[in-house]
């Protein structure tokens, strides 16, 4: 069967681009306080919404819109195109915390404004690999909303510019990516056979070989998709401490952390790097993810509950029928705040504003990230670590453990903690761009 | 897992002492029997419950309950015309053992022809949620859950976007369900194995 072709000049761009490196932006999110000047908004901000063909403004700087439920009825889209959006979409993310397992420390009583409200109606994102190219994207998109009455901005979060490319925890991240066919990327080696674009993009067939379910009009949905948004604080001091209290010299502190994850900080694969990092390996997209499982099947190598191996189980063998390929997601995590810092130790480090703009999509990104939270983060009775729970992104409980296999005794480590808490998240829609113009051209 | 959605704690006594009166006062005009037994018997049912009354159940998802980590399904779906018959003759050839090995989820399974064969009561006992692996079912075993349930009227197929309120239609949570073990399917048998092995160390102790 030949893959259908995308329609790439409908598809937004941030869908299949990859975020360059080194990586700016900006995210704003904004509020639409009357429907007539929202859409003018959205028709101004139109023609600079960059398609998957190429660049609008100069090479390597695109814009990214998305619009939460709240914000499509802000904007006046009929109610019957309204109801035919899935359940979970349309009560906002903070409505989902049962599903996502988003309680304690995670409960959207406790998160940052103006999440979790209902208040956020559109999301924009400036991405650039330059920071002059950066501020320039920003400036136009700026240029829409300034002195634009009707629509308010309520966060404008700048993200990227860390030296390395280093998240918050000091680790280089979003290196594994799923390969979509038909998208005209080549597959980076260890990305495995593309997977059927449909499960990621709305109106092409998926693994099934239907279609995935769509809203209505048809105009609005197809080349759309379904966007997650999920902003982390990371505890930088619990996560030092956590490495000093279990390593006791920096080598034995690295290592910890690379089995935390399932790659050094650095990026290299234990797979690949079993004993001694390698920077240079985990530099290269070519060699970085071109790895599986196949000879580490009890988790010696690569512990079985470590983040990686959870987030994307390869070739493991988990105890249930599970099709890897239907919970992937497109990642666009975007770090914010200042450095990593190896030697914050204290509580005040840990509240230190700096973390993940986690950004994540698929044509049914809540029905994904709803069951990754509940069977590969917050549980680990599929991998085989039962009563484990994701060490990076995981809502850990008291004296939770975090094992790490090895012979002849594994090795358990005791009172691992939330490193990363969620202080807020949102779902969006993320249309064509007909499906933009179609609802910028909406009448009252 | 999805959270708790009720209380933990126990119940304080008054609340319990009301359900008493309340099943005393449904079994006053229950035959003699009955009410012999209830006087007889209830308070050491009671006392069994007490320092569990905070393992309620909750909901398994869209729909069914669960306790602690194993959720029950329980459908009743008419059977298609000739679907009684097939689906016996299937039963028998695979001793009733659908593809439950290979889900791994499954405790057990239950297959009961009701009213002349002309509904099935279907009930299993499985791991987590409902939601979380239909999907996977319709791209890895699609064949095994169309032989099995197009046996039953409206069955649209497992690749179809109906067929999640094809089963929630012909499906009725449990009043109530009680779970001796909190294990998985996985945990119970990482269990057996970890059991064997210990044995076998501790009978090379013994000598």
């Amino acid at each position: 069967m030949n893959a259908p072709l995308l329609e790439l000049h409908e598809i937004q761009a941030t869908i299949l681009r990859q975020r360059p490196a080194p990586y700016f932006g900006t995210h704003v999110l904004l509020r639409v306080d009357d429907a007539q000047m929202g859409r003018a908004f959205l028709r101004r901000l139109s023609p600079y919404v960059d398609s998957a063909t190429g660049w609008r403004i100069e090479a390597n700087a695109w814009l990214a819109v998305g619009i939460t439920y709240a914000g499509l009825e802000a904007l006046g889209v009929p109610s019957d195109s309204l109801q035919s959006f899935p359940e979970a979409f349309r009560g906002g993310m903070a409505a989902r915390a049962r599903q996502l397992g988003d309680e304690g420390l995670n409960d959207p009583q406790l998160w940052d404004a103006p999440f979790g409200k209902g208040h956020i109606h559109i999301g924009v994102s400036a991405f650039s690999d330059s920071e002059e190219k950066h501020r320039r994207a920003l400036a136009i998109a700026r240029k829409q909303y300034e002195g634009f009455t009707g629509v308010s901005v309520l966060v404008m979060q700048d993200f990227g510019a860390q030296p390395g490319d280093r998240n918050s925890l000091g680790y280089k991240d979003g290196i594994d990516q799923p390969a979509i066919e038909g998208s005209g990327d080549e597959p980076l080696p260890g990305q495995g056979s593309p997977i059927k674009a449909g499960e990621f993009i709305l109106g092409y067939p998926g693994e099934a070989g239907v279609l995935l379910p769509m809203p209505r009009p048809n105009i609005l949905a197809r080349n759309g998709t379904f966007v997650g948004l999920r902003k982390y604080q990371s505890r930088v001091g619990a996560f030092n401490r956590f490495l000093r209290a279990n390593g006791r010299t920096e080598e034995d502190r690295e290592l910890l952390a690379a089995k935390l994850v399932g790659r050094w900080r650095s990026g290299a694969p234990l797979t690949l790097a079993p004993e001694v990092q390698d920077p240079v390996l985990g530099a290269d997209p070519r060699r970085n993810n071109d790895f599986n499982y196949a000879n580490d099947p009890l988790g010696r190598q690569v512990p079985l509950g470590c983040h990686i191996r959870r987030m994307n189980p390869r070739d493991t063998t988990l105890t249930r029928l599970t099709d890897v390929n239907i919970h992937r997601l497109i990642r666009r995590g975007t770090t914010y705040g200042p450095p990593y810092d190896p030697n914050a130790l204290s509580t005040e480090d840990d509240e230190v504003p700096r973390g993940s703009y986690f950004l994540f999509a698929s044509a049914k990104a809540m029905a994904t990230i709803e069951f990754l939270q509940q069977e590969w983060i917050n549980d680990g009775d599929f991998i085989g670590a039962s009563g484990e729970r994701d060490p990076i992104i995981g809502l850990q409980k008291e004296d939770a453990t975090f094992t790490i296999p090895k012979d002849p005794v594994r090795r358990r480590l005791h009172g691992i903690e939330t490193f990363n808490v969620l202080r807020g998240g949102e779902y969006f829609f993320m249309p064509s761009l007909s499906g933009l113009t179609w609802i910028a051209s909406l009448s009252d | 897992m999805a959270t708790q959605t009720q209380s933990t704690g126990s119940k304080p006594d008054q609340a319990v002492e009301n359900m008493v009166q309340e099943v005393r006062q449904l079994y006053a005009d229950a035959p003699q029997l009955a009410k012999t037994a209830l006087e007889n018997g209830l308070p050491d049912l009671i006392s069994q419950v007490a320092g569990a009354r905070g393992s309620q159940t909750q909901t398994a998802g869209r729909v069914g309950i669960r306790q602690g980590k194993v959720s029950e399904l329980t459908v009743i779906a008419p059977f298609a015309p000739g679907g009684a018959r097939r689906l016996r003759a299937l039963l028998r050839l695979l001793n009733g053992k659908f593809d439950a090995d290979k889900v791994g989820t499954v405790h057990d399974m239950r297959f009961v022809f009701l009213d002349n064969d002309t509904k099935l009561l279907f009930a299993t006992a499985y791991d987590g949620d409902w939601d979380p692996y239909i999907d996977d079912f319709a791209t890895k075993i699609p064949d095994s859950m169309d032989i099995l349930f197009a046996n039953f009227e409206g069955w649209p197929g497992i690749r179809s976007p109906k067929v999640k309120d094809w089963i929630v239609k012909h499906q009725i949570p449990a009043e109530s369900w009680y779970v001796a073990n909190d294990l998985t399917v996985a945990e119970t048998r990482r269990m057996t194995r970890v059991g064997k092995v210990l044995d076998e160390f501790l009978d090379k102790l013994g000598g």
